[in-house]
């Protein structure tokens, strides 16, 4: 395939190589040990890629047919302004998320998932420099009093991370947590770009395919250590089990769900030519995909305690698990993982304040409730103020002090904050309908 | 599984096909290989995740093609598409599955401006020879020469 590689003017180039000293210290280890991680795939490197010969023709919507947008002063103003929110909002998220990953990064227990995990990040960093290299590539006066220049600067000088996820970020509590956001967070950023790759505006559209390459590797710095740790438990040890690994997903299933905004909308977007897909669709392709993960996961488990068995043997084994619930040659449901209900611990969208149980059942009463979730949950997650905001805010709905609309609308959302890469990086908690970047995400709203 | 009328996709590889390329795998030469696997379609997706395919039937997937456009190999300037592992589910064979997935993978390779594509078959695989044979391919002016090291 054909790329374009560009770098930004000097300056910037040199202030994100600055950013990137500060809050990417690792960035020097990554690089040191690429060759022996890494064999055989070209270094790392802080640039700009643009693919060549995409699609000419805006691909979906009321435009569909015409040529896509080559300059934003070409675009409708208010596509345009909006456009330039999200690239500005996701240039910030970029570099700020790369904090978060950095919180439990050191508690790696290998130092390959580490470097997976890290090299994730400094891929992060390069999504940040691709949309800021957007902001450096054309012209926004047309809807911007603010240059280019300004906005990098802006974005650069902004110790993203902190005051951005304010009380509302949710914290990772240990490296299970680095492994589980990139298998389930940043697949549902691999969904966005992929619906993004055809955008009306062609820089960003371009921008897509090099970032969802790298995508997918960030899907597996987090499949790969939750197939070994499944292996692993599957042979006893007590470092990482199955049951820590079911209640990370549990925590994080629910807000990767929501990333795809209120399962009634997305219309907006198909005609106005940005995705072609609405927002109840693709996240039913995305909860499909994560049953198909958590199979495999299971079937990792099942194959590593009973080498011994065939393939079909061994899938009939882990159907009865399954189906049964009990235990066959000596593993039980316990020891597996599971797909939680797409309504369980759900704060926006259709099921939002919902009393929908792990496993779909309905709960009649708050604290009975709150009770099953946080038998579900990570302990630390429930000691968290995000988990309290909820409680509260649920308890609030059941009294009928407030409807969940309402409530849904005040809780902070795992989401995309503008429109560019929302993965993992991208995506940040912001409360009610305030954003960080300035741009929301309509889909996200109730 | 044998209804014939049953509906064939071809849709670009996933990282969620693991398992599934894993117990083909399995099926067509009898070993449990995850890891050689993970690698393989690591290596694939992170190229370019488009190029390489499967095959379900009614939902399963039931075969797989893995390839990449490249160039400057062998002194071969052009770009050049390369079908590089395939399987077909031994209990859906001779239905067209292969033959639809070589179709498709074609037709990416010829979007992505190759002239060419390639492939290299061991001579005692008779079968994969006669499968590219029936699809048009003929024997390339390379030939492949090798030596034991060990
Ligand atoms: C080769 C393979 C992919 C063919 O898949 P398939 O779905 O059965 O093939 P199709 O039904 O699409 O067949 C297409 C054509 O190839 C021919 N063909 C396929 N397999 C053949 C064989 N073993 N012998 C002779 N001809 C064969 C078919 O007759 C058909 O020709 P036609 O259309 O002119 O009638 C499949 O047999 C396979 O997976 N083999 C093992 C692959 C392997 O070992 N992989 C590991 C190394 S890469
Ligand atoms: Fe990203
Ligand atoms: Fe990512």
């Amino acid at each position: 395939m054909a790329i374009a590689k560009t770098h930004i003017p000097r300056k910037f180039h040199d202030a994100v190589l600055k950013w990137r000293d500060v809050f990417l210290p690792d960035y020097g280890f990554l690089m040191d040990n690429w060759d022996r991680h890494f064999p055989r795939e070209p270094r790392f490197e802080a640039c700009a890629y643009r693919e060549l010969g995409i699609c000419d023709e805006i691909e979906c919507g009321d435009l569909k047919g015409r040529p896509k947008f080559t300059r934003a002063a070409d675009l409708d103003p208010e596509q345009a302004g909006h456009l330039l929110g999200a690239i500005r909002a996701q240039a910030s998220t970029e570099f700020g998320s790369i904090q978060q990953h950095r919180l439990t990064l050191a508690r790696a227990q290998d130092e390959k998932d580490q470097v997976w995990i890290l090299r994730m990040m400094a891929e992060e960093l390069r999504h940040g420099y691709q949309m800021l290299h957007l902001l450096l590539d054309d012209d926004w006066s047309c809807v911007s009093d603010t240059s280019g220049e300004q906005m990098v600067e802006e974005i650069l000088s902004m110790t993203t991370g902190s005051h951005v996820l304010g009380a509302f970020n949710i914290d990772f509590d240990s490296f299970v947590d680095n492994a589980t956001f990139c298998a389930l967070i940043d697949r549902v950023g691999k969904y966005q770009l992929e619906m993004q790759r055809i955008s009306a505006y062609r820089p960003f559209a371009e921008s897509m395919p090099p970032m969802l390459r790298e995508e997918a590797f960030h899907l597996a710095a987090g499949v790969v250590p939750l197939r070994r740790w499944m292996e692993r438990a599957a042979l006893g040890s007590h470092y990482i089990t199955s049951a820590d690994i079911q209640k990370v997903i549990n925590k994080w299933l629910p807000r990767g769900l929501e990333m795809f905004g209120d399962e009634r909308g997305g219309g907006t977007n198909v005609r106005y030519g940005l995705k072609p897909m609405k927002n109840a669709e693709a996240q039913d392709l995305y909860y499909r995909e994560v049953e198909k993960l958590v199979r495999d996961l299971n079937m990792r488990f099942v194959r590593a305690r009973l080498p011994e068995l065939k393939l079909r043997e061994a899938e009939a084994v882990l159907d009865e698990v399954v189906a049964e619930r009990k235990a066959v040659q000596g593993i039980r449901w316990e020891d597996l993982v599971h797909l939680p209900h797409k309504h369980f611990f759900r704060r926006r969208g259709v099921p939002a304040f919902e009393l929908t149980g792990w496993e779909g059942e309905a709960f009649a009463d708050v604290d009975l409730y709150l009770a099953h979730l946080s038998a579900h949950l990570p302990d630390a997650y429930r000691a968290s103020s995000d988990f309290r905001d909820y409680g509260e805010k649920l308890r609030e709905v059941a009294a009928g002090e407030t409807t969940a609309a309402e409530a849904a609308r005040e809780m902070p959302a795992l989401r995309r904050v503008g429109g560019a890469c929302p993965c993992s990086k991208s995506v940040r908690w912001v409360a009610g309908n305030g954003t960080a970047g300035g741009a929301a995400e309509g889909p996200a709203a109730v | 599984m044998s209804d014939e009328t049953a509906e064939v996709r071809i849709r670009p590889l996933q990282d969620t096909d693991l398992g599934d390329i894993t117990g083909l795998d399995e099926k067509i030469a009898g070993e449990y290989r995850p890891d050689v696997w993970e690698l393989r379609l690591g290596y694939y997706m992170r190229r370019d995740p488009d190029a390489s395919l499967v095959a379900e039937l009614d939902g399963a997937v039931v075969g797989f093609m893995l390839g990449e456009v490249r160039s400057g190999e062998f002194g071969l300037e052009e770009p050049t598409g390369w079908i590089e592992v395939m399987g077909v589910d031994p209990e859906v064979r001779g239905r067209s599955i292969g033959r639809r997935l070589a179709a498709a993978m074609l037709d990416y390779f010829r979007a992505r401006g190759a002239t060419t594509v390639r492939t290299l078959v061991d001579r005692d695989m008779e079968g994969i020879a006669q499968f590219f044979t029936a699809l048009g391919f003929e024997p390339a002016g390379l030939t492949p020469f090798s030596k034991k090291l060990a």
